[in-house]
């Protein structure tokens, strides 16, 4: 019994990784940068969930609004941090940043304060028995939140004109340019969305632990990286799997391994065996 | 008698696509060889899987009866490979001559630990201008790469090949680019040196040039080997004349 | 006198730790995320043993040897795969090493090591070591940067694939270039636990891993002089400014952002391009070449 209730609680935490990490693989598919400040945009997410929550009591309405002004705010990110040194090689994107995460980290320190902030009225914290487990109504919140969201994202790259001319220049931006897309609006709507899944992710993180600090982001941040480069640096379904993999390595090495490695170190020593195995990734081509 | 690199029934695949489909062909001594096929016909494929870039499903390459199948690229380089990339890619940090020098010092960059004692780069500060007066570009040696025009450029990936001292220098597409007279005088360049004793394979669109420099082709056609043999009784042969004429007008003006 | 001592002793610490980052980053063109492990491997490697009663000048190139050897390790385990790869590796590398002391109750766990003996030198005579051992390194980047195994670096940072085509083994360099850089660290580390007498986990995570970096990133990704000027000029304003101590972080960010975003040259790009515009007309008037 123990070990199914590890796998549920591995999951959770993994859709939450999934959440975080998609939309660093996005941005890595299209323009091959590491994305590290997607991770502020993850905490900027968790800050707006809460204070829209406190101050209106909709916590579905705080949703709303982290992801669409976090999606905007990633936007704005490509605009103006990303698309001036695209021409420059890979470590200048890279290094700039992580000074921008930095940066942002600490404006959020100054902005909301060093000690974290908390729901008022913490929603759905009701405890439900599934299958003789006790779940928090927050946690199936939170795995329902992200198949809908995940299913969407599938949807829209599938169903629509503009999913498909995303995955087209995704694949090859060269011969989708010359079918008539329109790669800049592409991008835009790469950070949109990549940026409003964080900010979701920042949200539920924000629901699941009912704080939000400063730093939330650092460690999810090197997790996601790790997570995409398992998946297959820019692949999404192998991004969704690792991180599902990681949630439940985790939540067992956390039993298991707790005494030699603290939680936060599991997530290497898995991409590290891993990467020993399979240099490619969990899902990659040689 | 052994030929001097030897490419076996070789087979290269890319996702289920099938590139190359057991080609077989070799180079001998003082060769001046012509790779040609349609696009699409598996020619770039072919030389990187002979420098390495590319792992074959099957066959083998050895060159002077070493078996170079398994080695990295720098092996290979090593052991006598000198290959001129289709796309120029000069290190951009560094001046023309630099570019040359440094494939000219191989024997100072073997090991890491071994090169950091060493210093001088005069004696490849020499060869090097040397090879750059081979292919006709001396007085570009002090000029960063993003100053330099393509033919200019194509030419410093030729010379930083030749500072290798390959045993076969490949060549992908040394002329595409060019307008007609640079690419007449570039293959004057490339006559002169396997007169000197370089053994080249060159891969080229123009079929003008490869029919008037190159002592023997070999066709390739859907990863396979179409024909191989003197110039003129390959391009009579009629599966050569169908192969091109079916791929269209893509001759001349086929280059990437 | 005793400050400015204190002062010029950290100086030349930060000084040692971002030249062997810069051995990796700048020289040869591999991002590290995590370098304050390997300081920390250092650190700790060395702290060990003094607080054992091994002698300080045994301890000080055991530090180094404990934190190449780690960087060996990673280097072997991220180097196989792609570029981009080390820069997250090395950032886990920071994470687990800080996971695993903070368990570890022989390396003094979350409470870290303290009593760290004085390698009795006297405050002047360590400072002087220190900064001899910073020249030394400096020195060394310079004579390495003009060597066969420079020009081999400026390859690999160049352009990789092309480096293997001209015979270059690329994946042996970087890892000389890590193992180097690393130990480098590790010197650096032992100089810092007998310096401040105590560290604990908390002295080698990500933020001072991001401090290294940006004291290579605005000093100039490559230079010698560059970085060095931007490691003494970064450890000591803090502690001459109160605003800056109190904002580092944020003023850390922001410039690895801005000098990324404006001039990725860092300074010495800055004075460079200077320089070049100076003497522009110079240029222009003589440059031709002869035909």
């Amino acid at each position: 019994m123990l070990a199914f209730e590890l796998i549920v609680q591995g999951l959770i935490q993994g859709s939450i990784y999934a959440l975080i990490a998609v939309g660093l693989t996005l941005v890595y598919g299209l323009l091959r940068i590491l994305h590290i400040a997607h991770a502020a945009l993850f905490t900027l997410g968790g800050y707006f969930g809460v204070l829209v929550t406190n101050a209106t009591g909709s916590f579905g309405l705080a949703i709303v609004v982290a992801m669409v002004a976090v999606g905007g705010l990633g936007m704005l990110v490509y605009r103006f941090c990303y698309e001036p040194i695209l021409a420059r090689p890979p470590h200048v994107a890279l290094i700039a940043s992580i000074g921008l995460f930095i940066a942002l980290e600490e404006v959020f320190r100054l902005v909301f304060g060093p000690y974290g902030i908390s729901y008022t009225a913490p929603p759905l914290t009701a405890t439900v028995v599934v299958a003789s487990m006790n779940l928090k109504q927050a946690e199936i919140m939170v795995m329902a939140g992200v198949i809908v969201l995940i299913g969407g994202l599938a949807v829209l790259t599938r169903r629509t004109r503009v999913g498909i001319a995303w995955r087209a220049t995704v694949t090859d931006p060269a011969m989708a340019q010359s079918f008539g897309v329109d790669v800049i609006k592409v991008r835009y709507l790469n950070f949109f969305i990549g940026s409003a899944l964080a900010a979701a992710a920042g949200v539920m993180v924000a629901l699941l632990n009912n704080l939000v600090e400063p730093t939330m982001g650092s460690v999810p941040s090197y997790k996601a990286l790790a997570i995409i480069v398992l998946g297959g640096l820019g692949d999404v379904r192998g991004t969704l799997i690792a991180a599902l993999a990681l949630g439940v390595v985790e939540s067992f090495g956390t039993i298991y391994l707790g005494t030699i490695l603290d939680r936060d170190a599991i997530a290497f020593v898995f991409l590290i065996v891993v990467l020993m195995i399979r240099p490619q990734g969990l899902f990659g081509k040689t | 008698m052994t030929a001097l690199l030897e490419v076996r029934d070789v087979a290269v695949s890319f996702g289920g696509v099938r590139a190359l489909d057991g080609v077989t062909f070799a180079l001998q001594v003082g060769e001046l060889l012509g790779l040609i096929g349609p696009n699409g016909a598996g020619k770039t494929t072919a030389l990187r899987a002979i420098t390495g870039t590319v792992r074959p499903d099957r066959g083998t390459v050895t060159l002077e009866g070493l078996e170079l199948t398994r080695l990295p690229v720098h092996r290979r380089v090593r052991a006598g490979l000198g290959m001129s990339q289709q796309l120029v890619r000069p290190f951009r940090a560094m001046t023309a001559i630099e570019n040359v020098m440094l494939a000219a010092g191989t024997a100072k960059t073997h090991a890491p630990f071994g090169a950091l004692l060493k210093r001088d780069r005069g004696p490849e500060r020499e060869k090097a201008l040397a090879h750059l007066e081979t292919v006709g570009i001396a007085e570009a040696a002090e000029s960063a790469p993003d100053s330099l025009p393509l033919g200019t450029l194509k030419r410093l990936e030729m010379a930083r090949a030749l500072a290798l001292e390959p045993k076969v220098l490949l060549l992908d597409e040394p002329l595409a680019g060019l307008n007609h007279v640079e690419a007449r005088r570039l293959a004057d360049t490339i006559v002169e040196l396997n007169r000197g004793g370089v053994s080249i394979v060159l891969i080229e669109h123009n079929l003008g040039e490869v029919m008037r420099v190159c002592s023997r082709l070999v066709v390739l056609d859907n990863g396979r080997v179409l024909g191989d043999g003197a110039p003129e009784a390959v391009m009579a042969d009629p599966a050569v004349r169908t192969a091109y004429l079916g791929a269209g007008a893509g001759v001349e003006a086929g280059h990437a | 006198m005793e400050y400015e001592i204190t002062l010029m002793t950290l100086a030349g610490i930060a000084v040692i730790a971002a030249l062997g980052l810069n051995l990796i980053t700048g020289f040869c063109g591999q991002i590290s995320l995590g370098h304050a492990a390997f300081y920390g491997a250092g650190a700790y490697g060395a702290a060990m043993l003094t607080t054992n009663g091994v002698s300080f000048w045994l301890a000080l190139p055991a530090g180094a040897l404990v934190a190449g050897a780690l960087g060996l390790v990673v280097g072997l385990a991220s180097l196989r795969v792609r570029h981009d790869f080390l820069a997250i590796t090395t950032m886990g590398v920071g994470f687990l090493f800080i996971g695993v002391v903070r368990q570890q109750d022989a390396l003094g766990g979350e409470m870290g090591i303290y009593a760290i003996p004085d390698p009795g030198l006297g405050r002047l005579g360590y400072m002087v070591l220190v900064v001899v051992l910073a020249g030394l390194v400096a020195a060394f980047s310079l004579y390495l940067k003009r060597s066969w195994m420079g020009f081999a670096f400026d390859a690999i940072a160049d352009d990789e694939d092309t480096a293997l085509m001209v015979g270059i083994d690329v994946a042996r360099y970087k890892l000389a270039a890590f193992a180097m850089g690393t130990a480098i660290a590790g010197v650096a580390g032992v100089l810092y636990a007998h310096e401040i007498k105590y560290i604990g986990p908390d002295s080698f995570g990500f933020p001072e891993s991001i401090a290294m970096l940006a004291m290579v990133a605005v000093g100039g990704i490559g230079s010698v002089g560059g970085v060095a000027f931007a490691a003494v000029v970064m450890t000591v304003l803090p502690h001459w400014l109160q605003v800056v101590a109190e904002y580092k972080l944020l003023l850390y960010g922001a410039l690895l952002f801005a000098v990324m975003r404006f001039s990725p040259g860092g300074l010495a790009g800055l004075v460079r391009s200077w320089r070049t515009r100076a003497g522009g007309f110079r240029i222009a008037a003589t440059g031709k070449v002869e035909p």
